[in-house]
């Protein structure tokens, strides 16, 4: 049997440093709204031959009046080159913009055999529109299953196993933002889409430990200390809790791989993220979860004994 | 109930309904498509994604424009061959999104052009036989669909303005008998038989099949005195060969995952293993046939989704599995260990399952595009979980349990000397 009661300060020294770590990537490298969400335009286009980024650049400002990121790619599983280039104005390029740039570019570059593969042009109020709904989307999704957990809680260890229930959860949302923020990957709607999964998906191992603290604690009667109940429930799951997070983290993890051989940036970047908020999905449940219960219960405990003496 | 059969049954059962996933069936007018006419997103099958909205308009466009603004987006890309198209307006925000595909075999296909040309102020003339202009847009001041009050017919109601009145009058004195064609740009909408001349303010076209068709044609000539331009200034456009070979791979990342997950389940949980992949594999059925049957459209995500909730699905056999060995372990028999196994982990499976519904709903409310189908396969995909991962798992293992060479504890992971 592991002791995570005994090696409890450890695992919470961890998730702190990781915290911590997510924070100062934070100020480092600050974090980006991808054009979905802030506005501007992005064109993608597929080139043989050379291209040079800056030379590419001065074109483009040329055509548009506008400055722009010009970025070369190439894939690791297609022969072929890709030209990102970035405007970030204030007003999105129109669609007549749009075809002075590829048509400057065309003429500058007549070997390259220069053919749009993506564009992506959002107006920034629209952006933000988008950005706040999701933000809304996240909001409410926390509350629902707060809503939710509460409820189911009410059976189990009433207030204070929902409040660590609770705790768990934003370890998890926050690991999964620090990873945005560390591969330097912009927030999108992958970012939505991720932050939901998890937070749904990993709340359901605590709801399983907790179950199975209620189940022993039924079993071996009141007397038993709360430190040995958590570590004897939690042991008695973690097979379940390991492997279950481990089917997930394998089949995403296919996807992530495939994504980045492939180069498939819509999904490379939610998947990313999912791999490690699956592991720590599975790592706040049994390691943290777990043994702060256990500390509150105490707490609760000695207080009570004061209160009698 | 638990005879041994069902076991067999159920993955009959599986094999047809994944068959019928795969391929599809037609009986005389009921189809269910299969896996290859699946309805794609534009980021898999390549096309245009755009929101147009007035240029320079310092107002908001008023229904009837935004119902004009339609009439010429639907006609010009009738005049470009785009018929695969889906127009909606959305009068809230005064503005219309245009979604059209961006076939592979169009190599010479100009996306941008095309969005450019499709949001152009129109050029509606109303022109002789020999082709000279009687009419311009402007001088129609009004147009509106109607039935007539006389006979009960619909017609389009042409409310011309001073100048317009003018030149009509003179042009269907001189034209009684002949045709009046009016044209949308170089496309021609209509060409009416002038009866007798028209010197009042107002004419009407009659002789029109339906009330929606007069609602059409009114909205075509509308356009013509349309004060705005249309410009798209929140469009997407993605070729159609980057996103062919994107689902390959997504198909691909999907195959390889689930082979894994069946291989660990195998490996780990043996008999009840087994049974997961087998439950998985209607899992995975039931999704497709969730997307192919109402034709709901598949993004990249909805695969990663699809993917996703079979790491996910499992969970429920993992539990169960892991309960039977407990319970076996700790003394029980094979049968009582397995209704205890399934009763015990119900709730738990339950409780995960209905938080990823919550998750998985307010994505569905609150995503767009690419999003929702991420939101309704992960949606499918729990749902199927109770059918598959809960129900069919049970049959399938009661039934395989009254095999005595089945019975043996090892193939539940349990210790030999259970029994």
């Amino acid at each position: 049997m592991i002791r995570f009661y005994k090696h409890r300060f450890i695992y919470f020294t961890i998730s702190l440093c990781l915290i911590l770590f997510g924070l100062v990537a934070a100020f480092i490298n600050g974090i980006q709204l991808d054009i979905q969400f802030k506005g501007g335009t992005i064109l993608k286009y597929t080139y043989t031959d050379t291209i040079h980024a800056e030379q590419a650049e001065e074109i483009v400002e040329q055509a548009v009046g506008q400055n722009s990121n010009c970025l070369l790619q190439s894939n690791l599983a297609k022969d072929e080159k890709m030209l990102a280039v970035s405007l970030a104005s204030n007003e999105a390029l129109t669609s007549r913009e749009q075809e002075a740039v590829t048509a400057a570019l065309t003429q500058a570059y007549p070997s390259a055999n220069l053919a749009l593969s993506e564009s992506l042009t959002v107006e920034p109020f629209i952006g933000k529109q988008f950005f706040t709904k999701g933000m809304i989307a996240i909001a409410l999704s926390f509350l629902l299953i707060l809503v939710y957990v509460g409820v189911r809680f009410k059976n189990i260890g009433g207030l204070s196993a929902g409040a660590m229930a609770i705790v768990a959860l934003f370890h998890d949302a926050f690991i999964v933002t620090a990873v945005f923020i560390i591969f330097k990957i912009p927030i999108n709607d992958s970012f939505i889409a991720a932050i939901l999964t998890i937070i749904g998906f990993s709340i359901n191992d605590t709801i399983v430990i907790y179950d199975r603290v209620r189940e022993n604690e039924r079993l071996q009667g009141r007397k038993t200390p709360p430190e040995e109940l958590v570590d004897l429930s939690v042991n008695q799951s973690m097979m379940r809790s390991v492997n279950t997070n481990l089917a997930v983290f394998l089949s995403i993890t296919v996807v992530y791989i495939f994504a980045q051989i492939y180069d498939i940036a819509s999904i490379r970047s939610f998947a990313l993220p999912m791999m490690f908020g699956t592991l720590s999905g599975c790592y706040s449940t049994i390691c943290i979860a777990g043994p702060l219960w256990a500390m509150w219960q105490k707490h609760k405990q000695a207080g009570a004994k004061i209160a009698k003496a | 109930m638990n005879s041994k059969p069902v076991f067999f049954i159920t993955v009959l059962l599986t094999a047809a309904l994944f068959c019928l996933s795969l391929f599809g069936m037609k009986l005389g007018d009921f189809e269910i498509k299969g896996a290859g006419q699946m309805r794609y997103g534009i980021d898999i099958r390549g096309g245009v994604e755009a929101t147009y909205e007035p240029r320079d308009l310092g107002r908001a466009p008023t229904d009837n424009e935004l119902e004009a603004a339609r009439a010429i987006i639907e006609t010009r890309m009738d005049a470009k061959n785009i018929t695969d198209r889906d127009v909606t307006i959305d009068k809230n925000n005064g503005k219309i999104l245009v979604r059209f595909p961006w076939k592979s075999d169009e190599a010479d296909f100009n996306p941008q052009k095309a969005i450019t040309e499709i949001g152009e102020t129109a050029q509606l003339s109303f022109r002789d036989p020999d082709g000279g202009i009687i009419l311009e847009g402007t001088d129609v001041s009004k147009s509106s669909a109607q039935l007539s009050r006389n006979s009960s017919d619909p017609v389009v109601v042409l409310e011309l303005s001073k100048q317009g009145a003018k030149k009509f009058s003179a042009a269907t004195s001189r034209l009684v008998g002949q045709r009046i064609s009016i044209y949308m740009d170089d496309t021609l909408i209509s060409s009416p038989v002038v009866q007798s001349p028209i010197t009042g303010s107002s004419a009407e076209i009659t002789n029109l099949e339906s009330l929606e068709a007069a609602a059409d044609l009114s909205n075509k000539i509308n356009s013509g005195s349309l004060p705005f331009s249309l410009v798209a200034k929140n469009c997407n456009i993605i070729s159609p060969t980057l996103g062919s070979n994107a689902l390959g791979v997504m198909v691909m990342a999907g195959k390889v995952a689930f082979g894994l997950v069946c291989l660990f389940m195998l490996i780990y949980y043996r008999l009840p293993g087994l049974v997961a992949c087998i439950a998985l594999t209607l899992q995975v059925t039931g999704q497709l046939l969730a997307l192919s049957v109402p034709q709901f459209t598949l993004t990249l995500p909805g695969i990663a989704g699809v993917i996703l909730s079979v790491g996910m699905g499992v969970d429920a056999n993992i539990i169960v599995s892991e309960r039977i060995k407990e319970e076996m372990n700790a003394g029980k028999g094979l049968f009582r260990a397995i209704d205890a196994g399934f009763e015990k982990a119900f709730s738990s499976v339950f409780d995960g399952n209905i938080t990823v519904i919550i998750a998985a709903i307010i994505l569905i409310f609150f995503g767009s595009g690419s999003l929702l189908s991420f939101g309704y396969t992960l949606l499918c995909g729990v749902i199927m979980n109770f059918v598959a991962g809960i129900t069919a798992s049970r049959l399938m293992i009661r039934s395989l349990s009254n095999y005595k060479a089945l019975q043996l504890p090892q193939l539940f992971g349990a210790r030999r000397a259970a029994q």
